[in-house]
């Protein structure tokens, strides 16, 4: 290949004085034919012959010309004509011819190194504008890769976050499970006790009746001392619910639904919002209320997970009813209740899932009873079930 | 009531839980004491008589289990009945280890109680028997001088008059005389019944 390559460029070179000495024959041949109409009018065509040998033969070729084209005028065109000898009266002329050509060539050569030079100046340019291309072309890639391998990492942390919240729930429920049934079954203990004593009492052969009457006392007392624990823990609950604002529960619904809607896509589930356009407010604490909604939409996007033969389509209606009742219904095209559900639904603890604490009905209920509202839930005609709440309006509480 | 009949000690911080465990066990004849905690009970001059303990496990100040411990390390052997609010299962495995007689969860059965009660008694009482035994026999023992000793070992172990005559370096009637002294202060009726009682002080010792 090297050598291949050098014997080319060797012929290359050589072309280009072969094209120099031609160039210069022809500027012979044309002045020698026009010197007879013409005078003579070497000038023009052997610096033609220069001016093209250095253009496409560069500086060696041009030389070559230059000088063949000095040996060509002497010998045809300077007398005495047919030698290389010049008459020292045509000396002048001849030393113009050289300079000239020396400049044309200098010249021509010059400018075509400078033309060389941008030219090779803008190939590089555009060389390493492609690499640059191609660079950031690559940086564009990784930088698209992160931002997907950001995102998923997005995704999981969002799962990790409510599956930790999930847990801190459950471990909650937990803790205030465990201590409640520690505080009744103290009080319950007691009443087994005593009971257990005052039959005692009772069963002997000569039965002692103040002995089973006060058993049977104390055993009252720890009746009475295990509804007031529950007492407690009730008023405990309720003290919770006492921050009510003005709630535009519309403002709710969309709330909602954008919170679920991450959860809605991941099962291809649409959501759509028909909302009631006289912006209807209840009074109520605006987190519980969200609550209650964010749950009926979850049940109602789990509800579609195993549906493949219809389309996924949560609905949110709000309407005012009566004037003065607010009722939201929350619909879903999903696997709907058995009667066996149904009866069952807001039972604490009981779940359809495998996940489920079994909670989540059951807590909105008495949410929304609080509220003075009702809550239900029913099958939706041919597919799904719907689940609606009333609530009584913020007019019905003024009047 | 005699000072010699069976006694249960009732320790719950619950008073409506100890006085009806009180007056449960008092409906079948047994005498009762009651204590609001464990330091209480430690506090308490106690009858020397077959007892148990029906304890809380869960108690504020010293718990069910710490007591159970103090009582061991003091070298006082009472069976105890454990009483616990739900079935916490290490907790139940640590009372067992450490010798609990019983571990009921509340709410307890009545008749549940009064079985472990009943039990727990007539376990106290064999044990309060074979410890007076041991230790009448220890104080027969103890009153042997100590060539007399050297001779009940070697009896013990099976050895022939003639033989420990030899290892002690004395006369076979010597050996004899002390034998007999050996039988009489031990009040044994047999070279059988010696044995038997130097056993059981020995198993004593070592427990």
């Amino acid at each position: 290949m090297g050598t291949n390559g050098e014997a080319q460029s060797i012929a290359h070179v050589m072309l280009r004085y072969v094209i120099a000495l031609l160039l210069v024959t022809l500027a012979v041949l044309v002045s020698l034919s026009l010197q007879n109409s013409f005078g003579n009018p070497f000038w023009f065509f052997f610096s033609a012959a220069v001016i093209l040998s250095t253009w496409f033969g560069r500086t060696g070729p041009g030389w070559l010309a230059v000088v063949c084209s000095t040996l060509a005028v002497m010998y045809y065109f300077t007398p005495p004509v047919r030698s290389f000898s010049v008459s020292p009266s045509e000396l002048p002329y001849l030393v113009t011819f050289v300079v000239c050509e020396v400049g044309v060539t200098r010249l021509i050569s010059w400018r075509r190194k400078t033309e060389d030079a941008l030219r090779q100046a803008r190939d590089e340019l555009e060389a390493r504008v492609a690499e640059r291309t191609v660079e950031l072309k690559t940086a564009n890639d990784a930088l698209l890769k992160q931002m997907e391998e950001q995102r998923r990492t997005e995704e999981t942390l969002q799962t990790t976050r409510a599956e930790l919240a999930r847990a801190a729930r459950i471990t909650t429920i937990g803790e205030l499970t465990a201590s409640i049934a520690h505080e009744v079954n103290q009080p319950l203990a007691a009443v087994v006790a005593n009971a257990d004593a005052c039959v005692a009492w009772l069963s002997r052969e000569h039965p002692d009746l103040p002995e089973a009457k006060a058993a049977a006392e104390r055993a009252t007392q720890g009746a009475t001392r295990a509804s007031d624990v529950i007492t407690r823990i009730r008023s405990l609950i309720n003290k919770t619910t006492t921050e009510k604002s003005q709630v535009p529960i519309n403002r709710i619904i969309e709330q909602t639904a954008a919170l679920a809607e991450e959860q809605a896509a991941k099962n291809q589930v649409q959501i759509r919002l028909e909302l009631s356009p006289d912006s209807p407010v209840v009074l109520g604490d605006s987190i519980q209320l969200q609550q209650v909604v964010l749950n009926l939409v979850m049940n109602g996007i789990e509800a579609m997970t195993t549906v493949a033969d219809r389309r996924k389509t949560l609905t949110v209606q709000s309407h005012i009813q009566n004037g003065d009742l607010i009722r939201v219904a929350v619909l879903d095209s999903g696997i709907g209740l058995s009667e066996e559900v149904k009866q069952r639904l807001f039972e604490p603890f009981f779940t359809t899932r495998t996940k489920g604490m079994g909670m989540g009905l059951s807590i909105s209920r008495s949410i929304i009873e609080a509220h003075g509202g009702r809550l239900w839930g029913e099958s939706n005609g041919t597919a799904g079930s719907v689940f609606q709440f009333t609530l009584p309006g913020e007019a019905a509480r003024l009047v | 009531m005699k000072d010699q009949d069976p006694i249960v000690f009732v320790i719950d911080d619950d008073r409506m839980i100890r006085e009806g465990m009180q007056s449960l066990i008092r409906s079948v004849g047994l005498r009762v004491e009651m204590f609001a905690s464990a330091q209480d009970f430690l506090d308490a001059k106690r009858a020397d008589a077959p007892a148990c303990l029906v304890l809380d496990v869960r108690m504020p100040g010293l718990s069910g289990l710490d007591l159970q411990l103090k009582l061991r390390d003091g070298g006082i052997p009472v069976p105890i009945i454990f009483i616990t609010g739900h079935g916490d299962i290490p907790m139940s495995v640590r009372a067992m280890k450490e010798g609990a007689h019983e571990f009921l969860t509340k709410p307890v059965r009545g008749q549940d109680l009064l079985d472990a009660v009943q039990k727990a008694i007539a376990a106290d009482r064999m044990l309060r028997e074979e410890r007076k035994d041991a230790d009448e026999i220890r104080v027969r023992f103890d009153s042997l001088t100590p060539r007399e000793k050297e001779v009940l070992e070697l009896v013990v172990a099976g050895l022939l008059n003639k033989q420990i005559a030899d290892q002690l370096r004395m006369s076979e009637l010597t050996v004899k005389t002390h034998r007999a002294h050996v039988m009489e202060k031990t009040q044994a009726e047999s070279l059988a019944h010696l044995v038997r009682m130097s056993e059981r002080l020995k198993s004593a010792a070592r427990k």
